[in-house]
Parts: structure tokens; sequence; C-alpha cells
């Protein structure tokens, strides 16, 4: 089943960013999947927690009410998927399950001019980077081929979500400049291996830390030595490799 | 076959089904009843990613030989073949040198399998997943045998549908992905046990499934809460 998509969906999202002059950031992977998804527009909100917490960007006015109001009110697609982890597609915000199951937002969205909204969760796993969201003006489900590049998109975004949330925290949170991070190179979560997930896990206990930062300390180690994350992950599993609280004990056991 | 077993099978099944359930969990139910049923050395659920990937939701075996034989069918193999075509696909005896799928024969051959059986889990018109059974003698499972495996396949199927509303299509597809994501949380809590207890990958899933199964919760709940929790201690201390 290997195909091309993320590559390409990738290329698209590194010329956004290089039309803008930056590096790939999330505006860009909201940008293009607002015109992948022929969406009217489209957000990406931070979470703390199991909720949305803030608004990182927005592609237009209305976006930018659809996720605030949801912050506000604490209710919406938005929240129910960071609960369950898995996508909510609202494809008619006028039928009768939109209206019982978010009765404050409901209303408030179809007045803003949204007829639709889908909301993707941010995650891998454990790890509960924020969300992105989508409206159209017309009702309508989103095409299997436009479903399927939100989801790979959505991948791209929690890369880089969780890449940024890192940076903001700066020193503080153990950004001590050693902990270089893959840049302009697409995310490796395409191809799903297991085994990074299970050394996600196992690098929380040899280095004391949470999942999230578990995951960004197996990306570093696979950047700074120029290996595949998939293969690193394969020797933590194998416990060919350990990792240590301070970097530059990293190495074999 | 055990006609007892067969419809204790069922029977259990359908009362997990009634109530509220793990989809995971119930995935491991179901393959490990397909072995115990259909006389196979292992079986396994593969589902269709939309993102263009098969993934393996749940395996009789959490073997690193078997959960390898479903990852290199995303380039060739039975099940791939059974994804795309929506048909069983049948492979009665393997052997290294096959033609049809080389790399999946050889790893196949390797991990000790010789027959492979790839059921098609469909729901209407799409093709969701398959159910795989394998098996470390030559030649084809037993008509009756398929008969029955398709039927699991079935009802792995309407398990992944969780929720009762089947009039939104979307449905499906938000429950496939809630169902991928918890089978992450699971492999990334595997990995903090086995880490903390020293134990393999297979042990530390059992604990997990033993733990949540005696406790009366959810498999993918004791997971996250476990690879949530500060501390390295399990079970984990109840969530405030």
């Amino acid at each position: 089943m290997a195909n091309g998509r993320p590559a390409a969906l990738w290329g698209l999202v590194a010329a956004h960013a290089a039309a803008a002059g930056r590096r790939a950031a999330v505006a860009d992977v909201c940008a293009v999947v607002v015109s992948s998804a022929r969406a009217g527009g489209g957000w990406v909100a931070a979470a703390s927690g199991r909720a949305p917490d803030f608004v990182i960007c927005v592609t237009d006015l209305v976006s930018e009410q659809l996720a605030e109001v949801q912050l506000m009110l604490g209710e919406g697609p938005c929240h129910d998927v960071l609960a369950t982890a898995a996508p909510v597609l609202a494809a008619d915000l006028g039928d009768e399950p939109s209206n019982g199951r978010w009765p404050a937002f409901t209303p408030e969205a179809r007045q803003l001019g949204a007829a639709a909204v889908y909301a993707f969760p941010l995650v891998i796993g454990a790890i509960r980077a924020g969300v992105m969201g989508l409206y159209r003006s017309s009702p309508g489900p989103l095409s299997g081929p436009q479903f399927a590049d939100c989801l790979l998109l959505a991948d791209t975004a929690t890369i880089l979500l969780l890449d940024g949330l890192g940076d903001r925290a700066g020193p503080a949170a153990g950004g001590d400049g050693r902990r270089a991070r893959p840049a302009g190179q697409p995310p490796e979560l395409a191809a799903h291996r297991a085994e990074i997930d299970q050394a996600t896990g196992m690098l929380t206990v040899q280095l004391g830390v949470g999942v999230t930062e578990a995951f960004a300390r197996l990306r570093a180690y696979a950047y700074t030595h120029d290996r595949r994350l998939a293969d690193v992950a394969a020797d933590i599993v194998a416990r060919r490799l350990h990792l240590h609280p301070d970097t530059t004990q990293d190495g074999g056991r | 076959m055990d006609p007892e077993l067969l419809s204790d099978t069922f029977v259990g099944l359908a009362d997990t089904m009634v109530a509220d359930f793990d989809v995971i969990d119930f995935l491991h139910m179901l393959t490990d009843r397909s072995v115990a049923l259909l006389a196979a050395s292992a079986a396994g659920v593969v589902l269709a990613d939309p993102r263009g990937e098969l993934r393996v939701a749940a395996a009789s075996s959490e073997a690193a030989g078997l959960i390898e034989l479903f990852q290199i069918q995303n380039d060739q193999g039975p099940c791939l073949d059974c994804f795309r075509t929506g048909q069983p696909v049948t492979a009665a005896d393997l052997t290294s040198a096959d033609q049809r799928w080389p790399r999946f024969a050889a790893a196949t051959v390797q991990a000790g399998f010789r027959t492979v059986e790839a059921l098609p889990m469909r729901l209407r018109d799409q093709v969701v997943g398959a159910l795989n059974l394998f098996r470390a003698t030559p030649g084809p499972f037993a008509v009756a045998d398929l008969r029955i495996g398709q039927a699991l396949a079935d009802v792995a199927t309407i398990g992944l549908l969780q929720e009762r509303n089947l009039r939104r299509s979307e449905i499906l597809a938000e429950q496939l992905q809630g169902a991928l994501n918890s089978r992450v949380v699971i492999e990334q809590a595997k990995g903090k046990l086995a880490e903390r207890l020293t134990i393999d990958m297979e042990d530390a899933f059992r604990m997990l499934r033993e733990y949540a199964r005696n406790s009366n919760q959810h498999l993918t709940d004791v997971a996250r809460n476990f690879v949530d929790s500060a501390t390295a201690d399990f079970p984990p201390p109840p969530r405030r």
C-alpha cells in the first residue's frame, strides 16, 4: 500500500513555507489542508492535557472565531477529538446529531457561516499535541482522498507542533542547545512501526520524563546520529541502545 | 472443530458487544479464539489506515516475527491482495522460493509458518481490513473452518463500529482512527512496563491485559493512565 502521497503533501507544505520565506510551520500545514480539503478555512489549537488550550494559527476570520468559540464554550468537535483521540466529521451542522452533541457550539458555528466542521486530533498514542479543525460553508462529507490527506497533514502538524512547543519551552524544559531537531524533513510517521511507540514508552523510564519529552529525545537521537527513527527504536527495544538523562552518556549499555 | 468452543466463542463475543467494551481487547480475544477454533498457529487483525498503510490492530502473539509479517504486507502478501480485491486469499503451502510474494514468503517460512489465509473484513462495499490466519503445517484450511473464520472477520468489523448510530457513514472512519490510536497507546504502555520490570513486550502486554480485566477497566484506559502517570509504578495510582 506504500504510496508517495506523504512526500507529495510534504512538498506542498515546504513550498508554502518557502514562498513565505520561513521554515515549515504549522501555519503552512493549515494552508495546505484547507486547499486540499476544499475547506473554507482551518485552524490549529495546542492542547493542554485533554482539552484544546490556545489557538496557534487560523487561515481566516471565520476559522478564528470557530476556534475561539470552542475554547470559550468548552464544547465542540475540537474537545471531542482530544477526548477520544479520533476525528470528528460533522458533515452537516444542521442535522440532529450535531445539535444534540454540541447544543451551545452548533448554533454559534452556523451563525458564523459554518455548515460543516471536521476536526482531527494531533496525537500520537498518549501524546496530545493539539487539534486541527476545518470548516465548510456548505454541508457535505470529505471525500476518501480528502480524508486521507487530512490524516497525513494532521500527522505533519503534530510533529511541527511538538517541535514548536519545544522551542517555546526553551532551556528550562531541557532545550539545552544540544537537542538538535530535524528541520526541513518530512515527518517519518507515514510508515508506522510499533517499535517507535514501544521505544518511546521505554524512554519515559530510562530518562525519567513524560511521553512527549521521551518521543522528542528519540527523534533528536535519530537526527543527531543521522539514523532512521525506526532503526534507533528497534535498537532501544532490543536493548542494544540505552539513552541517559545526560545526552553525553547515550550509547550501548 | 469443537462445537462447544464454537458456541462459547460466539456467546462470549455477543456478551462483550452488548456492553461498553475496548475495541483492541475485543480484537485480541477474536484472534485468540481464531487460533483455538480454526486449527491455526497464529492469527492477526490488520486494519487499512486511509493514510495508505495496513496496520496491526491485534495479534494472537506479540512475537516480533509475526508482527514483522504484517508490516511486510504493506508491500506484498496475501493480506494486501485480500485488501485490494475484497476476496479471501489463500497461500496453502509457502516455500521461501514462492514467486508471488518472495519477501513475504521468505519471512513467513523464517517465522515458522507454511500456510496463510487472509479473510476480508468488509462493511457494505468497503474493505476495512483483514483477518489473517497462519499455520505451521502446509495444506489449506478446511472449508468449514474458513466459513467460521469469515464469520469471525465479520464480527470483528462490527466490533469496530462501537456506536450503534450507523446512519452516519463517517462513524466507521472515526472509530477506525480511534482504534489505531488506541493501539499506539498500548504499544507505548508496553514499552514503559517492559523497561520498568525488565520483561519482554509479550509479557508486558499480558500484564496490562490481565490487570485491565481484573480491575474491570478498558485496556486502552489502563494503558493511557499508565503512560500518563508521572511514575513508572504499575498499576498506576488512580487518576485524580
